[in-house]
């Protein structure tokens, strides 16, 4: 009766195993082992491509760069911003912040379409400019590297603006009092205390922002590849287009060994800084600094930003669904709902969304699913070997979307189980992109279920799947569900492993949407868009419900 | 007859020994208590009983069914052992209210509902939570959780019943209540308990015996009374209850009395049946000690302090700080010079309370 009770949580364990090795550890071996092989023998064959063909090694060269000075744009309108927000009398913080993390939580490729409408060659913006200036051509344009950097910086530097408003927060207000008592004035104390104090999280968020944009296809994909200014990502989809797939998984495991290499850094930057015990948990509210006589033009300029960064792109998208055509005058009569309808009425556009809805629901409940199990076995029953399965589960987590994309295709798309085509194969990607994501989500909300609980439901007689069924996923649900939305919502707008998994029947949102906006169809992208942004917009309001109504038990 | 008995048991965890090699038995009706400061192992004792860990060696057996043999590989599940268990922090699930959280053990035996019916009556008014069966755990004060645990524990109706710390979240004046409530429901239900605690006076108060433990070894089993007058070393004697320890040496032994020297030249007989010899150490408990103006040791009061029921003094005499408790009555000033007598000593080994482990010194002393 003991051991049968001890194999059945072995024989679970065995199953996720299993299904991690299949589904991550198998397909991501495949990239790196072909990246090896030419003709069935050992080759650096593809590596010696990559460095002598330019516009391959220019390439790696363009997505440092880009990273790079995404990276430092990011960290110096992420520092400024959460410094004025967090530490300033500027008014209505709390309102600008919560403005400010809206496009974080739009897919990238939606921020670049909407770019594109603002400030491409007929855009809203540069028309407004045309007709303020008299001129006839930009002095910018949105299809360079130029824009995807500003795209990209756009998008990212939330990250560090969470990063830094959070050290800000946590940090020991009398460390600033102490300076001005010795006679430092503000900008000495700023400079000389606040900056070096906040200075490993303004790089950790930095490397952050950097490992996003290295990872970012949509808006390298939507702005370079017409200028024929291609980052890793991009080149990889080209090289998978040729095919050729030494040479993509080449350049594959060159964006994850950079990848990796970030992310290294960056956690150690913020394991350092938890060495400084003055940045503490402690809620020490940090004095507020008087803008005195530049109160309102930085408010003004702030919430200019704001409005620019956050608001114009939704309305942008949302106006361009509700126009005739592109580019059509600003006039009632060029405003229809005729975009929706015919969205909808397209065989594509009906079959993307079914799909997209189909994909997402079930990435979520099986990612779920195996995460509550992984973080169980973990978490609770603390059983062996349950550390390395969690370890394995969070291993995309470092792995761009597009190499995972890749992976599927070596690992899955061959003789003689050949996924290609399917559904299958796109939502065995979208498991291992969105397993991480899960299992950290169930690892925090079962560790609020105190171990006691479920040591007194066994106390009580229940066996194992009893007390899973009664007390654990009980207790778990309100966590259990904000996770499965944190799951469903990107996996129903993802674009980049749909995109090069796709092939006819098997479209995707993302997908749809991608091709209406490269064929010139922006009206109907637009259209679609708008209608996942109020899918968007709704489950995150769910989950801020779900996450802020529970506290822990 | 015996309803938990433990041979030999040891727990390691790597390399820090939680237990070691811990033997005792709990008797039909007994309230049996584990003492020991945090850390010395009694709750891995209690949980090791419940099953919830498993021992690295050793036999357990629950009202004479062995539900742990590491020689036989035995293991017995803890939700397939006929234990009751109350949690430090009650562990009440706060999903479910007071009715279907103390039926949940009868739902899983799938009885019919008229008997958990009844049996749920039964349960929830031994325990006095007769009116609050639909209330959820956030509507419950801590006494309350606490009963509805109580309840939870009791009403699959256990060989036994495990008690880990159940009263150490409870306010004083609700704590020292529930000491009595605790008891009593033992002596009308005649459950017996194993119960694990870190406080001292609860373990005396309640417990029909008890076993002090100290880095995973049980130092000393005994009835309250017992252990309090005749601790079996140093750590004992020193924590349960007060103790004042003073250097002393001996200087004479004549069969089992022997004459020690300590506080400068002051003498004292003591009854001594170990054969220490030289230096040791001399201790006496607070309430031994009788303040007297004559006394023949003599002494300053440096601090009184009055807590209703006595007044607890401290006083210097010849270079040592004792503590001393008196009646309330008692009319001593700070400064006073005064003198007193010991009505009672044990004396104890040297080097016990450092580092070296000498084991339990059998000296059964009294002061002449």
């Amino acid at each position: 009766m003991t051991t049968a009770k001890i194999d059945r949580r072995y024989l679970l364990m065995m199953a996720i195993g299993l299904f991690i090795l299949l589904v991550i550890l198998y397909p991501l071996w495949q990239v790196f082992f072909r990246s090896f092989v030419d003709a069935g023998v050992f080759s650096l064959k593809s590596y010696r491509k990559v460095f002598s063909y330019p516009s391959y090694y220019r390439a790696l060269f363009n997505s440092l760069w880009v990273s790079a000075a995404t990276g430092a744009l990011c960290m110096l309108l992420g520092t400024l911003l959460a410094f004025l927000v967090v530490r300033t009398d500027l008014p209505l913080k709390k309102t600008l912040r919560s403005l400010l993390v809206l496009p974080y939580a739009l897919p990238s490729f939606f921020a670049a379409i909407a770019w594109i409408q603002l400030l491409g060659p007929q855009g809203y913006l540069a028309r407004i400019f045309f007709h303020f200036s008299g001129w006839d051509t930009a002095p910018w344009n949105i299809y360079s590297a130029g824009g995807i950097v500003f795209v990209l910086t756009v998008h990212y530097f939330i990250l560090v603006f969470i990063t830094v408003a959070g050290a800000l927060e946590r940090m020991d207000a009398s460390l600033e009092e102490a300076a001005r008592g010795s006679g430092a004035n503000t900008f000495q104390i700023m400079s000389k205390i606040t900056l070096p104090l906040v200075l490993p999280a303004i790089l950790a968020g930095g490397l952050l922002a950097f490992i996003g944009a290295l990872a970012n296809f949509g808006i390298p994909a939507l702005l370079g590849m017409r200028a024929r200014f291609f980052v890793l990502t991009t080149s990889i989809y080209y090289a998978l287009a040729i095919p050729d797939f030494g040479l993509a998984t080449a350049l594959s495991s060159m964006l994850v060994l950079v990848a990796l290499v970030s992310m290294a850094f960056q956690f150690g930057i913020q394991k350092g800084e938890s060495k400084y015990t003055v940045i503490s948990g402690k809620a020490v509210h940090p004095s507020e600094l008087k803008l005195r006589a530049i109160k309102y033009p930085l408010f003004f300029g702030t919430t200019l930003l704001v409005f620019f960064i956050s608001i114009i792109p939704i309305f942008s998208m949302f106006l361009t669904a509700l126009f005739h055509y592109w580019g059509a005058p600003l006039a009632a009569a060029n405003l229809t709902l005729g975009n929706f309808v015919y969205i909808l009425k397209l065989e594509a556009g009906r079959r993307a969304i079914v799909n997209s809805i189909l994909l997402a629901a079930l990435a979520a409940t099986i990612t779920m699913f195996v995460g509550v199990v992984v973080s169980y076995m973990h978490v609770k029953a603390k059983l062996t070997g349950s550390r390395m399965l969690d370890f394995f589960a969070t291993i995309p987590y470092a792995v761009p979307h597009t190499v995972m994309a890749i992976a599927m295709i070596l690992a899955w798309a061959k003789p003689p189980l050949s996924l290609y085509g399917t559904l299958w194969i796109i939502l065995a990607a979208y498991l291992a992109i969105y397993l991480p994501f899960a299992v950290r989500t169930t690892h925090a909300t079962l560790q609020q279920v105190h171990d006691s609980l479920e040591e007194a439901a066994r106390v009580s007689g229940a066996k194992l799947f009893p007390r899973l069924r009664d007390i654990i996923l009980p207790l778990a649900r309100p966590g259990m569900i904000a996770g499965w939305i944190l799951v469903f919502m990107p996996a129903l707008r993802e674009l980049t492993v749909s995109i090069l998994l796709y092939t006819h029947r098997t479209e995707t949102i993302g997908v749809v949407v991608y091709n209406m906006q490269d064929a010139g169809y922006r009206e109907i992208a637009a259209a679609l868009a708008s209608i996942v942004m109020v899918l968007l917009i709704v489950g995150n309001v769910v989950i801020r419900k779900l996450t802020g109504g529970v506290t822990g038990f | 007859m015996e309803k938990i008995r433990i041979v030999n048991l040891s727990k390691r965890y790597g390399k820090v020994i939680a237990a070691h090699a811990v033997s005792l038995a709990v008797e039909d009706k007994e309230f049996f208590s584990l003492l020991g400061p945090s850390g010395c192992g009694k709750s891995t004792v209690l949980r090791c009983v419940a099953g919830l860990e498993e021992p690295s060696e050793g036999e357990i057996y629950i009202g004479g069914t062995r539900v742990n043999s590491t020689a036989d590989g035995i293991n017995v599940p803890t939700e397939l052992r006929p234990i009751g268990m109350v949690f430090q922090n009650y562990a009440v699930w706060p999903h479910m209210t007071v009715h279907d959280n103390v039926a949940y053990p009868l739902k899983l035996k799938k009885l019919a509902k008229g008997t958990i019916k009844t049996q749920l009556k039964d349960a929830l008014y031994t325990v006095g939570l007769e009116r609050l069966a639909d209330r959820f755990p956030s509507q419950l004060s801590g006494g309350e959780q606490q009963r509805v645990a109580l309840a939870r524990a009791l009403i699959k109706e256990p060989e036994v019943l495990l008690l880990d710390e159940p009263l150490s979240n409870l306010d004083a004046k609700l704590r020292e209540q529930m000491r009595f409530e605790l008891k009593d429901l033992q002596r009308r239900t005649g459950i017996p308990i194993l119960y694990v605690t870190h406080d001292q006076s609860e373990a005396l108060a309640m417990s029909d015996r008890l076993a002090v433990m100290n880095a995973g070894h049980i130092i000393q089993v005994g009835a309250p009374a017992e252990i309090y007058t005749h601790p079996a070393n140093r750590f004992v004697a020193d924590f349960i209850g007060l103790m004042n320890f003073v250097p002393g040496r001996i200087l004479a032994r004549s069969g089992e009395e022997a004459t020690v020297e300590f506080l400068g030249s002051h003498r004292l007989n003591v009854i001594d049946r170990s054969d220490l010899s030289g230096e040791c150490v001399v201790a006496v408990r607070p309430e031994d000690i009788s303040l007297s103006q004559t006394g023949p040791i003599r002494c300053r009061v440096e601090v009184r302090n009055y807590s209703g029921h006595l007044i607890d003094f401290k006083v210097r005499a010849d270079g040592a700080v004792l503590r001393v408790q008196t009646p309330k009555t008692a009319i001593y000033q700070e400064g006073e010079e005064l003198g007193f007598t010991i009505e009672r000593a044990m004396l104890f080994a040297v080097r016990e309370s450092s580092s070296e482990w000498i084991g339990p010194v059998d000296g059964k002393p009294f002061a002449t």
